[in-house]
């Protein structure tokens, strides 16, 4: 950005912005305590552009960087290991359970396949285009209004075409 | 193996909701200020809307003595705290109840079934899984049906419509039997036992999920219970057998 110099502006002490042509940049501004002067006269179209990356930028945005002393530093650091610590125990346990369910299941399709052929190839038959039920709401922090559907009816056949 | 998802995510105990918190707060402080000339454009009656409404930030002045600290003012905020932006409109549209603006009511984790302790009713503990446990022979147990030249899911599905009315969604999880539960002679044994002279009979667990609808059989003695409920009301050995089934919460 440069500022190019025209000859010979009227100076004026009126408030404000010393008459200027729109499009060139102004060589000279009068400073008025407390009021906005603009520097430069931009089109629409360059402000909008401007003002977007400014948006996005972090410049003048950012607060001051935290500054903790020892002490709550040592606090700090404690509390973030705490956390650490029980979400790793519950991810261990949580670990164990499903490791549990595969042995368990193991054992029951070993049991199912010496017990009968034809139900054992029923339960591991693959389930095309199987898909979760619209139903199966994600849990929310909050309950709905409604929290369970009572009225539920079956669709007969006939409904179906 | 019917139950009931939970409707509301996991209760947190003491220390993680106050950890929670505390980072929270943590990421308000460190948060990037609000571009507010962009959201609010110069002159707009918004803009003065949302200025009349905040606090205003002290300014750094000349000669004057800040006993709390020079203030470092950028684009309207004090770099040195949290911002605290305020809503327009939100008191003011409190009593309102067709403005979108007005702040969220949220609703109650603890149902009426809660408070009454009502076992049999699906709107029960929304924050656990509730299972279908049904008295057979004076024992508390997973609801069980005979096998009638059907697949093993086809039999639960059936079963589970006869008993509890066809006003009822199921969706069950797999085909596949999540465990297998063994009876010799009336007693139960252990899932790995085998033996070709004793009949033993064999309960095959199918899980699935009750979706919609309501519940409703005819003669029998239920109840939904969550996983540490269930722990009070089987027997132990049944229990010990199943636990590793039973939601974390």
């Amino acid at each position: 950005m440069f500022k190019t110099y025209s000859s010979a502006l009227p100076q004026s002490l009126s408030r404000g912005l010393v008459g200027a042509t729109r499009q060139t940049p102004t060589p000279f501004i009068q400073f008025v305590r407390g009021k906005r002067t603009k520097k430069y006269d931009l089109s629409p179209a360059a402000q909008k552009l401007i003002t977007q990356l400014s948006v996005l930028s972090a410049s003048r945005k950012q607060p001051k960087m935290l500054k903790l002393c020892p002490e709550d530093f040592v606090k700090h650091n404690t509390v973030q290991e705490a956390y650490k610590l029980i979400t790793r125990k519950r991810k261990k346990a949580e670990n164990e359970k499903l490791k549990q369910q595969y042995e368990s299941m193991k054992l029951a399709c070993e049991d199912l396949s010496k017990v009968s052929p034809e139900l054992f190839e029923a339960a591991n038959k693959r389930e095309v285009s199987k898909r979760f039920s619209l139903e199966l709401r994600v849990p929310t922090n909050y309950p709905p209004n409604v929290p369970w559907y009572y009225d539920y009816t079956p669709e007969s056949p006939e409904d179906k075409k | 193996m019917l139950s009931r998802i939970p409707i509301v995510t996991r209760a947190l105990n003491p220390f993680e909701k106050e950890y929670f918190n505390y980072q929270a707060e943590l990421e308000r402080r460190l948060m990037r200020t609000f571009p507010q000339y962009y959201y609010f454009k110069k002159g707009t009656l918004a803009e003065r809307k949302f200025l009349d409404i905040q606090n205003g930030v002290i300014s750094k002045q000349p000669n004057v003595w800040y006993p709390k600290g020079i203030p470092d003012v950028k684009h309207g905020r004090d770099r040195r705290f949290k911002q605290n932006i305020l809503i327009p409109g939100e008191e003011a549209n409190k009593n309102d109840e067709k403005n979108l603006s007005r702040p969220i009511e949220v609703n109650a984790r603890v149902t009426e079934a809660d408070k009454t302790n009502n076992m049999s009713s699906l709107n029960r503990k929304l924050s656990h899984t509730l299972y279908l446990i049904v008295k057979e022979k004076d024992q508390w147990k997973f609801p069980s049906f005979n096998l009638e030249s059907q697949s093993l899911h086809t039999a639960a599905e059936k079963g589970l419509v006869d008993l509890g009315g066809n006003q009822i969604k199921i969706w069950t999880v797999s085909n596949t039997p999540a465990a297998v539960i063994k009876y010799c002679e009336g007693e139960l044994v252990a899932p790995t036992y085998e033996s070709p002279d004793e009949r033993i009979e064999r309960h095959y667990i199918i899980k699935s999920h009750i979706v919609a609808g309501s519940f409703q059989p005819m003669n029998i003695e239920y109840k939904w219970v969550t996983n540490d409920e269930a722990a009070s009301f089987f027997d132990n050995s049944y229990f010990q057998q199943v636990r590793h089934l039973l939601a974390n919460f």
